[in-house]
């Protein structure tokens, strides 16, 4: 494409969003919205997967050892769990060590536990951490079959719960943010079909002269990317002051630590600049071959 | 040979017969008039040799270039090469004469410089200079279709077709835009022109072709003029 040409499109495409001003604000205003909804959902998502992924990563396998099981024993199990695949790490919990931070949770000096139980009534065990936490109600299965171990504990029932929750947040959020895409295309694919209509004569002169088709397209591909980037624009900075005022404000939402890297958040809004440009391109690419069969 | 037709049919998706068994031939820097009532299939015929309308059987050459075969991609080479003139003028409203000639310079990636200089030569060529800033609103019928024969002309072709360009336009208005195309056509551009107006043919001593019902009917050259009617 020669730079002569380019000026041209360009000229086109700014004469045509001008031409038809009233419903080129009212694209670039409901792109805007829709961008900012997505936007909003993507940071609600993001902080809560966020959360969600913290507390997944937080899921561990307590595995109680025998009573009864030496040194040497005790070692066997350690092997036959190293030697379980998806198993990040693994920490031996003595039964003194058990006791302490039993201790320590109950609130220590008042009372001794020891004393008052006589013996120490606790197992030896292991922390086992699993490199991805899904894998972790199927891991504790091996290692229950293990011998020497007598017991084993997740979380059973609430991780599910955890698992089961994050997945179906994380669907309806990208169900919720495909449909305001769509949603955003359509208006871009009505409003070039538009300007296209508007130039029906035009383009049907412009193929007569003998005119490439892309020499036709590209003034209302560079249109469509300019409402769809204008659109986002406009979002990303209302999102930028809303989000950044309220991380100002709190840090948590119900409990909830919220997302405030300045790079996540910076990924973020040109993302959703590239967004709005894309589905330019797309709302564009809809509507562009009508006319153009001459 | 710039133009050829070889046994051309053309059946529309309804059925219609629009053109039957149709072969020709135009030599460059030829005058044709293309004549015959309403339906005999002379736009049909027009708009096959800018590669609007395809035949349903037969080959069509211009400047030795098939357009059956002709891909999607190579026929904007072709347009190029064709100026196209329109009863209706076809001008764009909100575009100034000036505006309407460069357009079909423009829109063909045509350097800026260039525009400037062959937009004011056509101008002047029609006989409109002074009126560059005009808008089509502001001018007569005469002066519009002067205007369309500009913008044709502006890409320099080979070949100018002209569908009833006076078919809008009163007698003296209509004589004038012809003496426009007669001069055209001396400088060396083959013209094709469509019409109804047998006053205007009668008078210019050139080919005439007649259509009826999708066939050729006549091909009279100009000595043979006088024996018709």
């Amino acid at each position: 494409m020669p730079l002569r040409n380019l000026a041209y499109f360009f000229r086109e495409a700014f004469k045509s969003i001008a031409r038809n001003h009233l419903l080129s604000i009212a694209t670039v205003s409901t792109i805007a919205m829709c961008i900012l909804i997505l936007g909003m959902s993507v940071l609600i998502t993001l902080n809560t997967s966020t959360f969600l992924a913290g507390l997944e990563s937080d899921v561990e396998i307590m595995a109680y050892l025998d009573q009864e099981l030496d040194d040497a024993g005790i070692k066997k199990v350690q092997e036959k769990m190293e030697g379980l695949s998806g198993i990040e790490s693994i920490t031996f919990v003595s039964r003194e060590q058990a006791l302490q931070k039993m201790q320590k949770t109950l609130g220590k000096q008042n009372y001794d536990l020891e004393s008052t139980l006589g013996k120490n009534p606790l197992p030896n065990s292991f922390e086992v951490k699993a490199v991805d936490p899904h894998d972790v109600p199927e891991l504790a299965l091996q290692i229950e079959k293990i011998n020497g171990v007598y017991k084993v504990n997740y979380g059973q029932g609430v991780v599910e719960q955890l698992f089961s929750t994050a997945r179906w947040v994380r669907v309806v959020s990208l169900l919720f943010i495909v449909l305001l895409a769509l949603g955003a295309v359509f208006l871009i694919a009505t409003t070039i079909r538009l300007a296209i209509f508007a130039r029906r004569k035009e383009i049907y002169l412009m193929k007569l002269i003998g005119s490439t088709d892309w020499f036709i397209r590209w003034p209302f591909f560079i249109e469509g990317i300019g409402l769809g980037a204008l659109g986002s624009l406009l979002s990303i900075i209302i999102l930028a002051v809303a989000y950044g005022s309220l991380l100002n404000k709190v840090d948590t939402v119900l409990f909830m630590p919220l997302v405030s890297g300045q790079d996540i958040l910076i990924n973020l809004y040109l993302s959703l600049f590239a967004a709005g440009a894309v589905l330019g391109i797309i709302g564009t690419g809809i509507s562009i071959n009508r006319f153009l069969d001459v | 040979m710039l133009v050829q037709f070889y046994n051309v049919s053309k059946i529309y998706a309804n059925g219609i017969k629009a053109l039957d068994d149709i072969s020709l031939k135009i030599n460059g820097g030829e005058f044709v008039f293309l004549m015959g009532p309403s339906g005999a299939g002379k736009s049909t015929m027009i708009k096959m040799l800018y590669r609007e309308e395809v035949p349903s059987r037969g080959q069509i050459f211009v400047a030795s270039r098939s357009l059956v075969r002709m891909k999607r991609k190579e026929i904007p080479a072709l347009r190029r090469n064709i100026g196209v003139v329109f009863q209706d003028f076809k001008l764009l409203e909100n575009k100034t004469v000036y505006e309407n000639v460069s357009f079909a310079m423009e829109v063909v990636g045509a350097h800026q410089r260039d525009i400037k200089s062959r937009a004011l030569e056509v101008i002047q060529m029609v006989g409109l200079q002074g009126k560059e800033q005009s808008l089509p609103g502001e001018l007569s019928g005469g002066e519009q279709q002067r205007v369309g024969i500009a913008r044709a002309l502006t890409n320099r072709p080979l070949l100018l077709i002209a569908d009833e360009p006076t078919g809008n336009l009163d007698i003296n208005t209509a004589q004038e835009i012809m003496e426009l195309l007669y001069d055209i056509n001396r400088k060396g551009t083959t013209v094709m022109m469509a019409t109804h107006a047998w006053e205007l043919v009668k008078a210019a001593h050139k080919r005439v072709i007649t259509l009826d019902g999708g066939k050729i009917a006549s091909d009279i050259t100009p000595g043979d003029l006088k024996l018709c009617h």
